[in-house]
């Protein structure tokens, strides 16, 4: 089930190094990520240091779903509707957001945690998808689970908004 | 025409309320009984008490959301009607816990359906949990005043095309199904009774007991957060509540004191044992929170030749028993089948995967069956349960743990399920977890599932009905409220809600909480009375 190329020995040292990191991640979060504490423009809640993770990992996500010359704009619809969705979450899983997206975008966790070395903009496609696929199958349950938040928020912000809607065959509410 | 906002009307005509976030000093609000939570149970016991003659005050954490505001789009009212913002999950984040919050709790998103508590599960908690009075036959009563107050019969339209799945899998197996009753006056047949009710068809608390509670001069106090209860030895003297911001997600500054003779709380599973935890309540048994259920659920999805158009018509209107009791009151799990409406959004995070894969289940939507299996927890040693714990902010959490027990039944639960899909026509059916992806047949859908590696995160799982956490029994070692819902320790609080089960149901929770804390807020009006 795992790739070929990730060995148990790698995933074992992946996963306590891993762990003693994510730990650290409220404390890395507040110390590392400073600058990076206030909204980007035009988000309530998404900040600059999000953004490069978010710009790669939601055009992968929904692939297939639109035509690629509407990607730029699709992406930029998910992000807005993520925000607003983030938002209104309750303070103590927003920080957990937060936790998940600094923990893939601070480049002391992103490579050893993600793979990702050299940064999320010159990231490769199938980096990206061994970084999912690594994550789907860790050892570490918060890696896990941080697999599947990222799937389900972004995949639920894009079929949130009527764009999407065309792909799916869904014709939006009746009129009342 | 347009439909006209009963309860913005009655506001016109001066009901009283107070919006926690629009306050501008702290407040203090008397009255005789103080209710927190305005869902099945809050609700329903403020309109019996408000109609006894006593004053009453109704305390949502939620916000004031209107027929007017509902317009069926997934995001709006999965941000403002939910709990945190449908982000509300177990505490490993491996099950989403879908519960309303907002005026009307959850009975303005659910589903509708309305079933009496199982004979079954009434006489499991007479002699397993000491629970006396709720007899069938103590409870058919309320049963009928209940089912006639909120329009409670079953569905008499034919079943969408989604429903119908269920009914035809069923009937061509030889197993049992049958029509789903539903809390509705002149429905519309839309499909979107869980981003609340457009057309106030849905006999919900919004546009039932609120309204009779506040005609009887009642009182309704939304967006303030219950904090903590004030206690004096056995007695409650006070309720601290917190303004909150308008979105519903942090306190704004602005404290509320309320005072009264008698408190009740209704704000449900987790949020009831929350409140009794960050208060410090006396707890000598260390009973609150714990025994926590879920019904928990996991998904088949099928696809068709011809059109579901799950989004589309009354979300539930049949449902199937068939796996229910079958092996016994506390044999291996028992599950009742019923399918839940699917809209893009929520269909995307269920159908799984990713890129082309998700985006090919995604463009089969319209063609696209799905099936749910409740798990009846609870009533086997070895069944899964949670805790309710409180966060380092004071915020509850459920840390619900699975057990072989329960991967059991959800391992059957998804081999019932695929036979059903294929017996009734389907071209090909998906179990929800990671590793399974469309299958052609029956035989090929058993192997996929026996191989299916059970585990968190890899099985897509889900609940709407929380229940238990605050067990009601006359044993106080093992309860935390008597059979009356009157709490053991705390003289003048009660408990009238979901979290008073001692097992989980084994069907839809509303009807039950409705018609118990109907019986419980009529007898503590009694008591009241006389003392």
């Amino acid at each position: 089930m795992h790739e070929p190329s990730l060995n148990r020995r790698g995933l074992l040292k992946v996963g306590l190094l891993g762990g003693a990191l994510l730990a650290g991640g409220g404390l890395l979060s507040r110390t590392l990520s400073a600058s990076a504490d206030g909204a980007a423009s035009r988000f309530f809640v998404l900040r600059d240091s999000d953004l490069p993770m978010l710009r790669r990992l939601t055009p992968l996500l929904l692939e297939g779903s639109t035509a690629p010359s509407d990607m730029p704009q699709v992406v930029q619809t998910t992000l807005v509707s993520l925000d607003l969705g983030l938002h209104h979450l309750s303070p103590a899983l927003l920080s957990q957001v937060r936790q998940l997206f600094d923990v893939l975008s601070l480049p002391l966790t992103r490579g050893p945690l993600s793979g990702i070395w050299s940064g999320w903009e010159v990231a490769s496609d199938d980096q990206i998808r061994a970084f999912l696929q690594r994550w789907q199958n860790s050892s570490l349950a918060l890696l896990r689970q941080g697999h599947a938040s990222l799937l389900q928020m972004i995949l639920m912000a894009w079929y949130a908004s009527p764009a999407a809607w065309a792909h799916c065959g869904y014709p939006g509410p009746p009129k009342v | 025409m347009p439909v006209p906002d009963l309860f913005a009307a009655g506001l016109a005509r001066g009901w009283t309320t107070y919006d926690g976030s629009r306050l501008e000093d702290d407040l203090t609000l008397e009255a005789d009984v103080a209710i927190v939570g305005s869902g099945a149970g809050g609700a329903t016991s403020a309109e019996v008490l408000s109609a006894a003659g006593y004053k009453v005050l109704l305390i949502e954490e939620g916000p004031l959301r209107t027929s007017s505001d509902f317009d069926m789009q997934e995001a709006r009212a999965y941000r403002s009607l939910y709990q945190e913002a449908i982000g509300r999950t177990s505490k490993d984040g491996a099950i989403t816990i879908l519960q309303g919050r907002a005026v009307g709790g959850t009975t303005l998103v659910n589903w509708t359906s309305s079933f009496r508590t199982p004979p079954q599960t009434l006489q499991h908690w007479a002699s397993e949990h000491g629970v006396s009075g709720l007899s069938v036959e103590a409870l058919q009563p309320w049963f009928e005043r209940i089912e006639q107050r909120l329009g409670i019969a079953p569905w008499a339209v034919p079943p969408n095309a989604n429903n119908a799945v269920l009914q035809r899998g069923c009937e061509s197996l030889g197993q049992h199904w049958a029509v789903i009753p539903r809390n509705v006056r002149g429905c519309w047949n839309l499909g979107y009774c869980g981003m609340g009710c457009p057309t106030n068809a849905k006999q919900s608390m919004l546009v039932t007991s609120i309204p009779a509670l506040l005609d009887k001069g009642g009182a309704l106090l939304y967006l303030a957060r219950a904090e903590r209860l004030l206690m004096q030895g056995e007695q409650v003297v006070g309720l601290d509540c917190l303004g909150m911001d308008d979105r519903c997600v942090e306190p704004n500054g602005q404290r509320i004191r309320v005072v009264a003779r008698h408190y009740i709380l209704a704000g449900g599973g987790i949020n009831t044992p929350a409140l009794l935890l960050r208060s410090q309540a006396p707890d000598p048994h260390q009973r609150v929170g714990k025994r926590t259920f879920l019904h928990l659920t996991n998904f088949s999805a099928a696809q068709f030749d011809e059109r579901i158009d799950a989004f589309s018509g009354a979300p539930q209107s049949i449902y199937s028993d068939h796996f229910q009791w079958r092996d016994g009151i506390a044999g291996p799990a028992g599950y009742k089948l019923e399918v839940p409406p699917i809209h893009p959004a929520l269909a995307a995070t269920l159908l799984g995967d990713f890129g082309p894969e998700n985006a090919q289940r995604m463009a089969e939507l319209p063609h696209t069956h799905a099936m749910i299996a409740l798990q009846r927890d609870g009533f086997h040693p070895d069944s899964a349960e949670g805790t309710v714990e409180l966060r380092s902010d004071g915020s509850p959490v459920l840390d619900y743990r699975m057990t072989d027990y329960a991967w059991n039944g959800v391992r059957r639960a998804f081999l019932s399920m695929a036979e059903i899909q294929f017996a009734a026509g389907a071209r090909a059916v998906l179990p929800l977890h990671a590793d399974a992806h469309y299958v052609r047949t029956p035989r090929a859908a058993r192997e996929l599932i026996e191989g299916l590696d059970l585990a968190l995160y890899r099985t897509r799982l889900g609940s709407a009905h929380v229940m238990g956490g605050c067990a009601m029994g006359d044993d106080p070692r093992q309860a935390v409220t008597d059979s009356l819902g009157r709490h053991h320790q705390l003289a003048n609080l009660s408990i009238h809600d979901g979290s008073l089960f001692p097992t989980s149901i084994g069907a839809n929770p509303q009807l039950s909480i409705y018609a118990l804390c109907a019986k419980l807020a009529t007898e503590l009006g009694d008591r009241l009375q006389k003392s």
